[in-house]
C-alpha cells in the first residue's frame, strides 16, 4: 500500500490486489451497515475465489454488523441532544434520512473507484474531503468493534499491534483484533495522506 | 398574546435568551488532530490558526463550543459534523 500522493489535482494512492478487495469489502458493510443497497455485485468483479481467505477475517465482523442495535450505528449517528430527548428526537427525523443517504453515496463512490483495474486509486480534489469522511466513518465503525472509545484504548491498540510483530497473538479472538487492527491503522494513515493532500502538507510516514 | 407593547417587548427577550443553542464537539479517538482542523476551516470558515484552537481545545479539555445560535441552525451545523463523522451535540446555552 502507498499512502496518497499529489499529482496536479488528484491524490493519488495504491494498494494491491488483496488490499483492495479488503477496502472495497469493508466499505461495503458499512454500506449497508447504514442501509445502503448491496453495492453493484456481492463481490466487486475482479475478486477471486482466493480472495475468501484474506476476506475470512470479516466474517464475524459482518456478522455484528448485521444487529440491529449495532452500537457502531451509533457512532455514525451519535445522539445529537443527550440532554434533550424532544431535541434529539427531532433531530433524529430530520436528519437521519439525509446523513445515511450522504454516507452510502461516499462509500458508494470508493468502492466504484477500488473496482476499476489497476493498482491506482485517483481520488480528484474535489471528492477528497468526501473520501476522507467516508474513510473516516469505516474507521469510526471498526473503531467501535475494536472497543476503541478513549485516546487510552487506541494506546493500547498500538501497543498491542506492536507486540504482535514478533509474539503471534494467542487465539481466534485476539487474531481477529490484531487482523482489524491492523487495518484501522491502515485506513488512518491513507486517510491522514489524503487530508494532508487537502492541506498542502507533508503526510506522516506512519 | 398580549399587545402591550412592554410585555411583549420582555416575552421576546426571554425567548430569545432561551432559544440560545450550542454546537458542541467532543473529543475522540478516532478522529485525526489534522482532519478535524481541516473539517473547522472547511465548514465554518475559520482562520488556520482559529481552527487548530478549537481543535486543541477539544482534545485537551475534551469538548468544544463550536458554534451558538438558534436551535435550527444548530440543528445544521451538528448535522454536518455528523456528516463528516465528528462527535457533536446540541444543547441550550448555559445548561
Amino acid at each position: 500500500m502507498k499512502a496518497f500522493r499529489p499529482r496536479g489535482e488528484v491524490a493519488v494512492a495504491e494498494l494491491d490486489h488483496d488490499e483492495r478487495a479488503v477496502v472495497a469489502r469493508i466499505v461495503a458493510d458499512v454500506g449497508l451497515l447504514l442501509g445502503g443497497d448491496v453495492f453493484g455485485m456481492e463481490r466487486a468483479p475482479w475478486e477471486t475465489e482466493q480472495d475468501a481467505d484474506i476476506l475470512d477475517h470479516l466474517t464475524s465482523f459482518e456478522a455484528a454488523l448485521a444487529e440491529p442495535d449495532d452500537p457502531a450505528i451509533l457512532r455514525l449517528l451519535p445522539n445529537a441532544a443527550p440532554t434533550d430527548r424532544e431535541a434529539a428526537e427531532e433531530f433524529r427525523r430530520y436528519t437521519e434520512q439525509d446523513l445515511r443517504s450522504l454516507k452510502v453515496a461516499r462509500l458508494r463512490r470508493i468502492w466504484a473507484a477500488l473496482s476499476e483495474d489497476g493498482p491506482e486509486w485517483e481520488v480528484p480534489r474535489d471528492e477528497a474531503l468526501g473520501t476522507a469522511a467516508a474513510l473516516t466513518d469505516v474507521r469510526l465503525v471498526l473503531a467501535s468493534r475494536l472497543g476503541i472509545e478513549t485516546d487510552e484504548d487506541a494506546e493500547r491498540l498500538r501497543e498491542d499491534l506492536a507486540r504482535a510483530r514478533s509474539d503471534e497473538p494467542d487465539g481466534d479472538e485476539a487474531r481477529e483484533r490484531v487482523w482489524l487492527g491492523m487495518l484501522y491503522q491502515a485506513l488512518t494513515w491513507l486517510e491522514d495522506s489524503l487530508v494532508a493532500f487537502l492541506m498542502g502538507e507533508e503526510a506522516d510516514d506512519e | 398574546m398580549s399587545a402591550d407593547p412592554v410585555t411583549r417587548g420582555s416575552t421576546s427577550v426571554a425567548s430569545r435568551l432561551d432559544d440560545a443553542w450550542v454546537t458542541i464537539v467532543w473529543n475522540d479517538p478516532v478522529n485525526s488532530m489534522r482532519y478535524v482542523t481541516h473539517v473547522f476551516q472547511t465548514y465554518f470558515g475559520w482562520t488556520r490558526v482559529k481552527a487548530e484552537r478549537k481543535m486543541r481545545e477539544v482534545h485537551e479539555k475534551g469538548r468544544s463550543v463550536v458554534s451558538t445560535g438558534g436551535r435550527e441552525q444548530m440543528e445544521v451545523d451538528v448535522q454536518a459534523m455528523h456528516g463528516y463523522g465528528l462527535w457533536a451535540t446540541m444543547q441550550r446555552s448555559g445548561e
